[in-house]
């Protein structure tokens, strides 16, 4: 079994620093459909990364 | 911090969280999206105040069974009204539905699926925790022997395995016998069907293509959705001798998604508690079930999902609790997987009466073949249970073998049966869920 040092809250932070990220380029885009469907798959697969770390993030120790 | 099992589990972090924040989790998520349905679906919303009900009155984790449960009546209600076709059952604009599924119709009008592109992206992430539980990985080339159509069926494990990183090889529109073929030529390491799909193709192999699945093919594993055969014994038994390979059952639903799985240890239905909240709720009082070994109606919630949230969910399906699995995950353990459905369960000569337990002991006999059919009608005042069995081709006369198999449908079911044996290939084959049970007292 493989163990290894993680920095959750790190990882935490600057997956929510993405986030704000990809809505900035959305925000910036003036509706060009290349940015703002990409954009929106990147915040899908952000969500999933929301869904397995940082709403965990409050629980661990 | 330490993550220990980095390369056992998908979500090392998740998996093995202890049960107690593991409910703390699960109670803020089921929070957050009681909120959201509440606020986005008249469906809740009215389902709610019908009731007396308001999200903020979730104080505690307890609280959470006096949220009213939802029916799959309910969604069928709310879809008949605009905006078409999912009515007051959606929660975002129709504009970003980029999925369309359904559900069969078995029961009555099927209930339209919509997902948005995180909602599939959702779909995707927990099929990816039940394929690396089940040991797929990037080395693995995954058949997939599935008509690709309306059923949201093996879309969501096609995904999940690109997630992984499996090179995946749809079988859409081929019969059996060119998918064994492909699956041949491929050296596929990895196929997903229902079980009575997987012994189908085991026997076509054998019988049309003149090869054994377990020795001409190169298949290591088999996921198995749809009907509840991976969880019994002797039909899981007779996939793994045929194939030659480890079968795991997974079970899911359109309306809910992929909220269980066997892992490697093969001791029972895992429950993905980080996306799914399941309770099991006694057959007749409805009351909370904790303890072990005792069999309930599961009620479940899909915590993560957007577009058409599945909250406190009847699935109609009977399980119970099992001892914690030897794998490490803390998810807790469906003991002996799906044990039936509600509807499905009747009484029988006023005995209590599961279909699925005639399966374990048709396919416990080796003289009978893979398929079989029940049917229950009723002559005067008197219930009859028809079973239609196939005998394998030189296993005997239907005189040898009728008395063990009427001892041990007694043994397990504590009901006599009228046996009827039909030649071998003459009872109904499927691809994709079969409908081996008829209940005809209920069209009287």
């Amino acid at each position: 079994m493989i163990t290894a040092e993680v920095d959750l809250k790190e990882m935490d932070t600057i997956i929510l620093e993405i986030k704000g990220k990809v809505k900035q380029l959305r925000e910036m885009s003036g509706g060009m459909q290349c940015v703002d469907r990409n954009c929106e798959r990147i915040l899908a697969s952000l969500k999933m990364l929301e869904l397995n770390i940082c709403d965990v993030i409050e629980f661990l120790d | 911090m330490q993550v220990k099992g980095i390369d056992q589990y998908w979500n090392p972090v998740l998996e093995t969280l202890s049960p107690e924040k593991l409910r703390a989790l699960q109670f803020k998520k089921f929070k957050r999206v009681v909120e959201w349905g509440y606020q986005n679906s008249k469906l809740y919303r009215r389902l709610y105040d019908e009731a007396g009900f308001h999200p903020q009155d979730l104080k505690t984790f307890a609280d959470i069974s006096k949220v009213p449960t939802l029916q799959k009546e309910d969604y069928r209600t709310a879809q008949a009204k605009d905006p078409y076709p999912y009515g007051d059952s959606l929660c975002v604009p129709l504009e970003r539905i980029t999925e369309y599924h359904q559900t069969s119709g078995t029961t009555g009008q099927p209930v339209y699926q919509p997902d948005t592109w995180q909602d599939w992206e959702w779909w995707s992430e927990s099929w990816a925790y039940i394929l690396w539980a089940q040991g797929f990985r990037n080395t693995d080339r995954v058949f997939i022997p599935f008509g690709y159509n309306v059923f949201v069926a093996y879309w969501a494990g096609h995904y999940a395995c690109e997630k992984v990183g499996c090179e995946v090889v749809p079988g859409g529109i081929l019969n059996t016998e060119e998918r064994l073929l492909k699956i041949k030529e491929l050296k596929a390491t990895a196929i997903m069907a229902t079980p009575t799909y997987v012994l189908s193709m085991a026997a076509a192999c054998r019988n049309k293509l003149g090869m054994e699945a377990g020795e001409d093919l190169n298949v290591q594993r088999i996921l198995c959705a749809g009907e509840p055969g991976a969880s019994v014994p002797a039909t899981k038994k007779r996939m793994e001798d045929a194939w030659k390979a480890k079968v795991y059952d997974h079970v899911g639903a359109t309306e809910i998604g992929g909220w269980s799985f066997e892992c490697s240890a093969q001791k029972g239905l895992h429950i993905n508690e980080a996306f799914f909240l399941v309770e099991l709720v006694d057959l007749e009082t409805g009351e909370p079930i904790e303890e072990t070994g005792k069999p309930g109606k599961i009620i479940i919630t899909a915590l993560d999902r957007e577009a058409q949230p599945c909250i406190r969910f009847d699935s109609k399906d009977v399980s119970m609790w099992g001892p914690p699995c030897e794998c490490g995950r803390t998810f807790r353990l469906l003991d002996g997987g799906i044990h039936g459905r509600v509807d499905h369960i009747t009484k029988v000569k006023g005995v209590l009466f599961s279909p699925v337990s005639v399966e374990e002991v048709v396919r416990s006999l080796p003289q009978l073949g893979d398929e079989y059919e029940l049917i229950v009608s009723k002559k005067g005042d008197t219930d009859i249970i028809t079973l239609k069995v196939e005998l394998l081709p030189e296993a005997g006369t239907p005189e040898e073998v009728e008395p063990e198999l009427s001892r041990q449908l007694r043994l397990k079911t504590n009901l006599a049966y009228k046996i009827e044996f039909h030649p071998f290939g003459s009872l109904p084959r499927y691809e994709i869920k079969a409908k081996r049970f008829k209940d005809l007292r209920k069209e009287h």
